[in-house]
């Protein structure tokens, strides 16, 4: 174990045996992660079922930016990139990459919520309450429930930065920073769902006077059923 | 066996690592970003780097769909939007969370939640949005104007529960909200007898589960014919059920509810002066 004490070696990483081989952390990741699938898919779909059903404004058409939500969709991907580079510099164990990397992706989260609290609130001074319309109820219940989850990767990522610089030796392991990072890929690719669905295909949903074809919501499902 | 779980371990990272090895050699795409990957470090700055800009080309292309504002919504526009979240989904999954190189069972672990997920989206979809027609015209038959209820907040009567206590232990002491001096019947139906948790009477009580009392003296005369009105009201309370007011009666919408008040009454063990009292008082009431 004498290389552990090199200033950058890599972490020592103590593997237990496990009945499948995979270490248990990361395969309970995996199930968490399988699990919201589900949590994600229910918020979703609710809001897909509700999507045009709204009687009174403002629509998503009134407010939604799409511009604006492209880029923070592009600030949250850039943000795996620079997570997957964090778990490359653990992985060999360069503590001083790792941190810069981490701190990249930090700031690129706080950027992602920084964009989400301004759309909030721009949204609010429109009108749109939590409690306005059906529109309203389930945006902000499925885009907050996301946020949260960012926001919950964001502390955790400060958390492992705060580990990393006290540590220069050997914390957080690779596996340590790996595990944070599925979360928080996980996390990009349920915006990548909702911003096709939310923003690029509902964003442009009209009140029911519109006549748009947008509107009529599941409508033309029903058309082709029956 | 398990004297020597290191050695366990490392068997089990071998497989692991021959198993990586293998699925690095059909990895396809895998192979067309990565190249060789190294061991333990599934690609570099550059792979990496290459996956986020098509990434970044992919959301591009997305936003660059959208412009046209005549096919917005159309499935012309719908179906390569949701074709290419897909690819970014899978790629993100793929390689930024290296599933591809992992150990099957994460993969199928993933893939079962993720297909729960989908089935239970659709299960929804299919219930609440399709198969029910226009919900929107349901609930545009139901609309009620939005109006901010902040500044005057609704005000609710307070509804009194009436407490099935023995009436001799409190009847003596003036009931709550009978004026002092009020009649002995008065004081019971606001308080001991619990009559006012349902009976309204102008000026005095407010509840609303049973008919309005204001003017039952004059009311009574006419609820069944040859029945005066102080048998009536006595049999009101003594036999609730003999005759129950109907919806046409009072010129609402809906019957009194038959049972509700024997069921309050027969418990509280009133005694026959008690409701002597009551009857008088509700006399009074024309
Ligand atoms: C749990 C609620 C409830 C309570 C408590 C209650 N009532 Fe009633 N009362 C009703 C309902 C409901 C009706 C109408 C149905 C019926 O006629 O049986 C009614 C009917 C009456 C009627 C006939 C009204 C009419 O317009 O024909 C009288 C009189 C009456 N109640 C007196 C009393 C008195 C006196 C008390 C207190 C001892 C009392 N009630 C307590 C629910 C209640």
């Amino acid at each position: 174990m004498a290389h552990a004490e090199t200033a950058h070696a890599p972490p020592v990483e103590v593997e237990e045996a496990t009945t499948t081989g995979i270490n248990h952390r990361k395969l309970l990741m995996w199930v968490f992660l399988g699990s919201d699938c589900l949590f994600f898919g229910s918020l979703i779909a609710t809001y897909m079922v509700y999507r045009g059903q709204s009687i009174v404004g403002p629509y998503p058409a009134d407010i939604v930016d799409v511009p604006i939500t492209t880029i923070s969709t592009f600030v949250l991907l850039m943000s795996s990139f620079s997570m997957v580079m964090a778990v490359a510099a653990a992985r060999s164990g360069n503590q001083k990459r790792l941190i810069q990397w981490l701190l990249v992706t930090i700031v690129m989260g706080c950027g992602f919520i920084g964009f989400q609290v301004y759309e909030f609130n721009a949204f609010r001074v429109e009108g749109l309450r939590y409690e306005t319309n059906l529109f309203s109820s389930s945006f902000y219940t499925l885009t907050g429930f996301h946020g949260a989850h960012v926001t919950l990767g964001i502390f955790w990522l400060i958390c492992i930065t705060i580990i990393a610089a006290r540590n220069p030796a050997g914390r957080p392991s690779g596996l340590d920073v790996d595990i944070a990072g599925l979360y928080w890929h996980f996390v990009d690719i349920v915006w990548i769902v909702i911003f096709t669905l939310l923003y690029l295909i509902g964003g442009f949903d009209a009140g029911p006077d519109a006549g748009h074809a947008a509107v009529q919501g599941w409508n033309w499902v029903t058309g082709l059923v029956s | 066996m398990s004297s020597n779980p290191g050695q366990e371990g490392a068997v089990a990272h071998h497989e692991h690592e021959s198993r990586e090895h293998a699925s690095h050699e059909d990895a396809g795409i895998g192979r067309f970003f990565f190249g060789h990957v190294p061991e333990g470090v599934h690609g570099g700055l550059k792979q990496y780097g290459l996956l986020a800009i098509f990434l970044a080309i992919i959301t591009f292309v997305e936003f660059v769909i959208i412009l046209p504002e005549d096919l917005r919504g159309s499935s012309i526009v719908i179906a390569p939007l949701v074709i290419l979240s897909v690819i970014k989904f899978f790629c993100v999954v793929a390689f930024f969370m290296h599933l591809k190189f992992e150990h099957g069972l994460l993969w199928q672990i993933f893939v079962a939640g993720l297909v729960l997920g989908l089935i239970v989206a659709i299960a929804l979809v299919l219930l609440f949005g399709v198969f029910r027609p226009t919900p929107r015209a349901f609930s545009e038959g139901r609309q009620q104007p939005f109006v901010h209820h902040v500044e005057e907040a609704p005000h609710y009567e307070p509804l009194v529960v009436p407490t099935p206590a023995p009436l001799g232990a409190i009847a003596p002491a003036p009931a709550a909200g009978a004026a002092a001096g009020a009649s002995p019947g008065q004081q019971i139906f606001m308080g001991a007898g619990g009559c006012s948790a349902c009976h309204a009477i102008e000026g005095l009580a407010v509840g609303a589960l049973g008919p309005d009392l204001t003017h039952i003296a004059t009311v009574a005369e006419s609820r069944v014919p040859g029945q005066s009105a102080e048998d009536y009201i006595r049999e009101s309370i003594v036999e609730p059920d003999a005759y129950t007011v109907t919806a046409a009666d009072e010129g609402i919408d809906q019957d009194f509810q038959q049972g509700l008040m024997v069921a309050t009454t027969s418990s509280l063990g009133l005694t026959d002066e008690d409701v002597d009292e009551l009857v008088e008082y509700l006399m009074t009431l024309r």
